[in-house]
């Protein structure tokens, strides 16, 4: 596996973010002549000042006030993609545990890849037994741990997902850990330099997910459990400066004590 | 033999000097400690001792709502569990919710939701549990106070903090944040709380005798200790984080001296 690592839009590597923490109702700014609010920001009753929704980082970026929040929750949306646990599945769908308000919905046919040249034009038997089976629920158990990619996601309703796509799928072996959804742009840095560093230093494969769990298998025990302190290290500290530097200089003295490699 | 202690007051609540009977002054605020993140497997969390009470919130959402027949289908709803310890008071409490710890719940509910956007999570709950250890006087305050603080603290979007504290008249002084036994003896008991972003009251209740000049006082000066325990609201939040960063900026600050040396 090579490149797996989900384009997340990046607010929080941006040189205009200040360090600034700010919480509920902090005013931001006074200047609603040249500023609107963006992210997380809302203007006040009279449209005098733009105050702050969430407990995050301050952040400019051309005529907008954001909030880079540090914690919240989970939301689906269409086309991201996410670490989910089958949890329960009837004879038409799949359960999983996506880490949201909802549980996920796989149904039979998002999980095969939709063969034009078989269907329609006149199938063997063999043929036709094969796509019967394919459309029950018999290839996933439950407690199987899935890369899924949500097809849609509304506030009211079960977020509807798919495994036809790059890199998804069943994962086997590995483990899964959970840090705040918030905190993912950092593990993948600016670019991905993060988890390449990751990857590279602790030899193993790493699978981030939008929903806030990563999906991590290595060599051995102890690069994995070196990689889940480095990761954990990189959660609590997502809002400071030079996270990247730091991380790396952790592994390095942490692979010289623990004799890896 | 059982203990017989007699449910007695003193008669008089100011001391010679001039003091209240913990050595207060007529405007002084008992001292207030805040954390948040206080309990692990909460989405946000926050404790708050506050004189003699101690109490705990948790908060979890937005989640299912059970029992369902509770969910609306063009918003979430709020549910707040205020309950006392049974060693709480003086007198054994009995564990069941009472009348006024329902009406206390329903009383802060109230004045935590115009601060949250509960028409974006329709079909689901916010659920704030509030315990409180300790009793003395002004819990329905503290529990608003530290229940605005675990809502910020899950990151769940809210417009701003509030803050809840209470006034009174005591032997015919207007006093501010009355302890258990000037709640009891006293002649006036007015708890409110107030939403920063509109400055508005959010929870006005009261109880006792007392002019409408008087009141009127007694506003304005809960007003003023509101903005002195807002404050410390806003420290609390903070700490947690500007802690990790100072220790950080001071790691790689030693690290450069090192280097340079």
């Amino acid at each position: 596996m090579k490149e797996e690592i989900e384009e997340v839009e990046d607010f929080e590597e941006d040189a205009d973010v200040t360090r600034e923490i700010v919480v509920p109702g902090e005013i931001l700014t006074d200047d609603v002549k040249n500023l609107y609010p963006g992210r997380g920001a809302i203007f006040n009753k009279e449209k005098t000042k733009i105050i702050s929704l969430s407990i995050g980082l301050k952040q400019v970026r051309k005529n907008y006030m954001n909030v880079i929040p540090l914690r919240g929750f989970y939301t689906p949306r269409a086309g991201d993609k996410i670490l989910g646990v089958v949890v329960d599945k009837n004879p038409v769908k799949y359960k999983l545990d996506i880490n949201a308000k909802d549980l996920g919905m796989l149904k039979p046919k998002n999980t095969i890849k939709k063969d034009k040249g078989r269907m329609g034009r006149g199938r063997s038997r063999q043929g036709d037994r094969n796509s019967y089976d394919e459309m029950s629920t018999a290839r996933f158990d439950i407690g199987d741990v899935l890369i899924v990619k949500v097809l849609s996601a509304d506030r009211l309703n079960s977020p509807e997902l798919t495994i036809v796509g790059k890199y998804l799928g069943k994962k086997i072996g590995g483990s899964v850990i959970s840090i705040g959804p918030h905190s993912i742009p950092r593990v993948i840095g600016r670019s991905g330099s993060m988890i390449k560093m990751l990857k590279k230093m602790t030899g193993c494969t790493i699978f981030v997910t939008q929903n806030g769990r990563i999906w991590l298998k290595g060599e051995n025990i102890a690069s994995e459990r070196l990689l889940i302190e480095a990761i954990n290290k990189i959660a609590n500290e997502a809002h400071t400066v030079g996270l990247t530097d730091r991380i790396q200089e952790f592994l390095e003295n942490e692979i010289k004590k623990r004799g890896l490699k | 033999m059982p203990l017989v202690i007699k449910d007695e007051y003193p008669e008089k609540l100011f001391r010679e000097d001039g003091k209240r009977l913990d050595g207060r002054d007529k405007t002084e605020l008992r001292p207030i400690k805040m954390e948040v993140g206080v309990i692990n497997n909460a989405d946000g969390s926050a404790y708050l001792e506050w004189g003699n009470n101690k109490v705990f919130a948790a908060v979890y959402g937005p989640r299912e709502v059970h029992p369902h027949h509770l969910a609306k289908p063009d918003r979430g709803i709020l549910r707040v569990f205020y309950r006392m310890t049974t060693f709480s008071v003086f007198e054994r409490k009995r564990p069941a919710p009472g009348r006024r710890e329902k009406e206390i719940s329903m009383v802060i509910g109230d004045c935590l939701e115009p601060v949250l956007f509960l028409e974006l999570y329709p079909g689901t709950s916010f659920e704030v549990f509030i315990e409180v250890i300790d009793a003395d006087g002004g819990t329905r305050c503290a529990s608003t106070t530290v229940a605005a603080l675990a809502l910020a603290d899950a990151g769940i979007p809210m417009k701003s903090l509030v803050t809840s504290l209470a006034v009174g008249k005591i032997d015919g002084e207007l006093v501010i944040d009355l302890s258990g036994i000037e709640d009891k003896a006293g002649e006036a008991d007015l708890p409110c709380a107030i939403t920063w972003y509109n400055d508005e009251l959010s929870l006005l209740q009261f109880d006792g005798d007392m002019t409408l000049e008087e009141m009127n006082t007694s506003m304005d000066s809960a007003v003023e200790a509101l903005k002195e325990i807002y404050e410390k609201q806003l420290t609390a939040l903070k700490s947690k984080y500007i802690a990790i960063q100072e220790e950080t900026l001071k790691q790689q600050e030693s690290k450069t001296d090192g280097g340079e040396e």
